[in-house]
This record gives C-alpha cells, sequence and structure tokens, in this order.
C-alpha cells in the first residue's frame, strides 16, 4: 500500500490532470464491466498494462505482482461457479459421477465464471491505473469539484494524512519494543502489541487534539480550505480517451 | 520601539489534570523586537505560547493585544489570530493534509483573501523556507527538518505581525538552521515582532533583544542578554548553562588577555575581533595575526623540545 502511494507520486504521469486519469479509469471499468464477452477485458487488461508500464513508466514487475494480489480471492470465487454438484448427471460438460451425485463443470457456468473472472481481472487494473497514478490529494479534489459533500472530502484529507503518521508511530513504538526483546515468545508478543494498541490509541487523543489547536492557530473555522495545484487540461487526453473507449462500447454491443 | 504589542498580565493557567504550567505570569513583547524565552523542557514555554493567540484560556489574568484584552469570542478570535502566528513544535501535528502545496494555502484562504494573492503568498513563503522544491512531494515522504520549514512556510504564509516560534532549530541541521536565523533576521527587518522559545542558550543570546528565562511556569527573570547570563545563579535555578560566548569572554578577562572594560561580545566575530593579535610576536613577523599567533607557538615549542 505504502509502495503505491509512492509510485503516485513518482510516476511519469503525475503531471496529468487528475480529472483525465479518474475519467480515463472510470469510463474504461464502466466498459470493461458490462461487456457480454471475454475480448473487451483483455483489451481493457493489455491497454491498462500498456499504461502503468510504458506510459506511467512504473516497472512491469511491479505491476505483475500488484495484479496477483487479487488473483487468488478472484480464484476462488471463480472456482465456486464453475463447478456445480447435482443428482442429475445430464447437462455436464466435465462431470464425475461418485454414489449417485455428479460433480462437475456445466459449459454455460465455465463461460460465466471466464468472463466473470476477466471482467474483474480488468476492473482492477483501471483502478490500478489510477491508484498507481494519481495521488489521492489530488483525486480528493476531483472529488471536491464533483460536489461530494465537504464532510467526506474534509475526513479524506484527515484520515489519508494521519494513517502515515500513525503508522510511523507504531513503527517506532514497535521497533523500540524489539530492541528490547518484546516479542521473543509467544506470551511477550501479545503483551507487546497489547501495549503498542494502547499507547497508539492514546496518541490518537493527543494528537488529534494537537492537530485541532494547530488548526485553530491558522484561523480554522470549521471548513478547510485549500488552494488545489493546477494542472494543465489537455483536450488531446480527452481526444484520446473517447478514441480508446468508443471502439470498445461498440465491441461491447456487437452482437 | 517601545509600543507593546502583546502582554501578559497575571497570567494562571493549569492543565485539567492539576498541572500548573503557567504561575503569574507577567510579559511584556513591545512592537519589532526579538524575543527569545529560554527555558527547560516542560517550564511552560508552549503552554504560554497557546495563550498568546488564545487557544488556551487563562484560568486567572489576562493577554492585551495592543493595549486591550482579548477576547473569545469567534470573530475577535480570528482577528487576533491573523495576527499573531505560531509555528508549532512538532511538525506533525500542525501539517494535516498530505500536500505540501495544500498545507501551505490553508492559513492564507482562511483570512479570506483572493485565490492569486493566496498562490503569490503561497510561493513567496516556499522560497523564503526553501521548500519549492518540495511542492510535489506528499508530507510523509519528507525528513523531519523539511516537515518543519513547510510548517513555518504555512505560517510565514499568513504574514502575521507578530510570529512566535516554538523551538523552532530542534531538530534542524546546521546548515538549514543557520539559514532559518537568517530568515528571521529577514523578517526582524521587515518589522515583525518574533517571539522564539529554545533551550539553546547560545542561540538565545545571540540572537534576541530581550530574554526571559522561564522555570517551572514562571518568569524568573527577563531584559537583555547581557545583563541577565551575568547573574549565574538564575541560569543554574532554570536549568540552563551559560553561553559559550561569555563564558569565554569571562575566562579571556580573568586571565588578563582582555581588560575587564571590553564589551561583552555578542557574536562569535564581536569575540574575535576583541581579542588583540599577539604583540610580542611582531618580533617575528608582522604579517597577519593568523600566521604570527602560528609561527609564535612554533617556535615556543621548538624552544621547550
Amino acid at each position: 500500500m505504502i509502495a503505491i502511494d509512492s509510485y503516485a507520486y513518482t510516476n511519469n504521469l503525475k503531471t496529468v490532470h487528475p480529472a483525465e486519469k479518474s475519467f480515463f479509469a472510470i469510463i474504461t471499468m464502466v466498459v470493461c464491466l458490462t461487456s457480454p464477452t471475454a475480448i473487451t477485458p483483455l483489451i481493457v487488461l493489455a491497454i491498462m498494462a500498456g499504461g502503468i508500464v510504458f506510459m506511467a513508466g512504473i516497472s512491469a514487475r511491479v505491476f505483475v505482482k500488484l495484479m496477483l494480489v487479487p488473483l487468488s480471492f478472484l480464484l476462488i470465487s471463480v472456482l465456486t461457479i464453475a463447478f456445480s454438484v447435482s443428482t442429475n448427471p445430464s447437462g455436464f460438460w466435465l462431470a464425475q459421477t461418485v454414489n449417485g451425485l455428479t460433480f462437475g463443470i456445466r459449459y454455460p457456468d465455465l463461460i460465466t465464471a471466464v468472463n466473470l473472472f476477466l471482467r474483474s481481472l480488468g476492473a482492477v487494473s483501471c483502478l490500478y491505473f489510477l491508484a498507481l497514478t494519481t495521488p489521492l490529494t489530488e483525486l480528493i479534489t476531483v472529488l471536491h469539484k464533483l460536489k461530494v459533500p465537504f464532510i467526506i472530502t474534509e475526513l479524506m484529507v484527515l484520515i489519508y494524512r494521519f494513517i502515515f503518521v500513525f503508522m510511523e508511530t507504531a513503527t517506532m513504538i514497535r521497533r523500540a519494543q524489539f530492541s528490547r526483546s518484546g516479542y521473543v515468545s509467544l506470551k511477550s508478543s501479545f503483551r507487546s502489541l497489547s501495549r503498542l494498541s494502547y499507547a497508539l490509541l492514546g496518541k490518537v487523543f493527543v494528537k488529534s487534539q494537537d492537530l485541532y489547536n494547530a488548526m485553530a492557530a491558522r484561523c480554522y473555522t470549521g471548513e478547510i480550505k485549500v488552494l488545489t495545484k493546477k494542472r494543465p487540461v489537455s483536450l488531446r487526453n480527452y481526444l484520446i480517451i473517447i478514441g480508446l473507449e468508443i471502439p470498445l462500447i461498440v465491441l461491447n454491443f456487437w452482437r | 520601539m517601545l509600543e507593546l504589542i502583546l502582554e501578559a498580565v497575571d497570567l494562571e493557567y493549569s492543565y485539567p489534570d492539576g498541572t500548573i504550567a503557567s504561575r503569574k505570569v507577567n510579559l511584556q513583547v513591545r512592537k519589532g523586537e526579538k524575543l527569545a524565552i529560554l527555558g527547560s523542557n516542560g517550564a511552560g514555554k508552549s503552554t504560554l505560547f497557546m495563550q498568546f493567540n488564545g487557544i488556551y484560556r487563562p484560568s486567572s489574568g489576562s493577554i492585551k493585544f495592543q493595549g486591550q484584552d482579548i477576547s473569545y469570542k469567534k470573530k475577535p478570535l480570528i482577528e487576533l489570530r491573523k495576527k499573531v502566528g505560531i509555528v508549532f513544535q512538532d511538525p506533525d501535528s500542525q501539517l494535516f493534509s498530505a500536500s505540501v502545496w495544500q498545507d501551505i494555502s490553508f492559513g492564507p484562504l482562511n483570512l479570506g483573501l483572493s485565490e492569486e494573492v493566496v498562490t503569490e503568498r503561497v510561493k513567496q513563503a516556499m522560497s523564503d523556507t526553501e521548500t519549492t522544491d518540495l511542492e510535489d512531494k506528499p508530507t510523509h515522504l519528507l525528513s523531519y527538518g523539511q516537515k518543519k520549514r513547510v510548517s513555518i512556510a504555512g505560517v510565514l504564509a499568513m504574514e502575521p505581525e507578530v510570529i512566535i516560534f516554538d523551538e523552532p532549530t530542534a531538530g534542524m541541521d546546521p546548515r538549514h538552521s543557520q539559514e532559518f536565523m537568517q530568515l528571521l533576521e529577514k523578517l526582524s527587518i521587515e518589522g515583525k515582532t518574533i517571539i522564539l522559545s529554545t533551550h539553546d542558550v547560545d542561540l538565545a543570546y545571540s540572537w534576541s533583544d530581550r530574554l526571559a528565562i522561564m522555570y517551572r511556569g514562571e518568569i524568573i527573570a527577563h531584559g537583555v542578554p547581557g545583563e541577565l547570563f551575568m547573574c549565574p545563579e538564575i541560569v543554574e535555578r532554570a536549568d540552563l548553562t551559560m553561553p559559550w560566548l561569555i563564558e569565554m569572554h569571562s575566562e579571556l578577562v580573568k586571565k588578563g588577555w582582555l581588560p575587564p572594560s571590553t564589551p561583552l561580545p555578542k557574536t562569535k566575530e564581536d569575540l574575535f575581533q576583541n581579542i588583540p593579535a599577539k604583540t610580542i610576536c611582531k618580533a617575528y613577523r608582522t604579517n597577519s595575526s593568523m600566521e604570527v599567533s602560528h609561527d609564535f607557538t612554533f617556535r615556543r615549542n621548538s624552544c621547550g623540545a
């Protein structure tokens, strides 16, 4: 998660307007999820892989590793769809009958499973594209422009910032515990972990009060107003996106 | 110069757990001056600062801004905070956004300025604190010193009249702390009133026009740094040490290298200037003072051997 976050700030597409990247990722994801065939998801996967590896300049190894993360969940759910158990042996494409019970795969189920698998993978690649190329702070400004309520965007700003503050604190406490043999046995591990959680909880309250004071000192009145970095809006990018999406949409309606 | 801008009158403050953080604090801050507040950890410096812009409300006594008691109603408080800015000690509790640019723009936008003006101010504050190249980095990937500079920029961009720095140079490397002191000098020339807390006695002594020493919530002494450091018992009582410049100066006076009438050096350069070149050496050579002293020690050593 930390790795994804740091790519968002260093990739080659970081200066592209966040709205363009979000538009591209979301539209492609919708097209991918609504596709009735297996071809569109494959094309989407190829486009996103190309975008991440060649356009954003993130190494293919990182991309493959990230794609492997959802694979295990996906395989389990897809297998349960593909396999069926029945007392009626008819209609199976590949089956084994034991004691009157038939285990196996029905052909339409297999097609559904493969389609679902590819569609999910394609959609995940779209989300990765967005996460790897766009810093969260810029995504929040897009949400803000889309008139998402203040309370949500402000919470996102604060939560995102404080994930890192607390993670750093937790890492430091853990390191200090390790250096004093805090995790040598199962018992001491449990004790150390409980102390860590307790210390962290205390810090949360102290930090939140400190943060409020510091913001009040800068004339905070209940609404976080910030200036966002202006990125150039490129008509060319929008044309490219539309040029890519139209054939995909047409492909979806082909049959 | 004698116009008072901020004043603490009989300030008392205690935390909910009963810790008394301010005891009858009386302090006057003059417009345009450089005031250092010196004190060991837990002396009550930060608590005093939080009262200066109305974050904490004293249990008794009052804070006066430009001669008037400050009001704790919403509007006047915001007006006060426009004029009195605080840079907090821990940058992690001041930076609320992961974007450097957004964080610095927060304060000036709250002043109700237009976007153009805010952009201008943010850029200026970033160049003053040398954070321009950090603009696109997220705050969680910055080092402590970098975060500190960003948090300073966040307050500078508001252009307050009084700027309070809570332990500003703690955690900064020597180069950046030196540059920070230059920035303070610049702000001071622009006419800002600067209050700074520290436990670095050398820094407080060299930089400040006036000095207040805090100990356990009390101001035990205040005055001109040169006079204040002449009383070793106060310095010791406050768990502080003497500035090396003064120790060096008094040692040189004691051993007869400097006449007792020599003025106290305010900076390292002053001290070096006070130290006369060795006149005995003139018999050997009369080049630059550096060469002479080297030459002198060399000959003496060779004589001894």
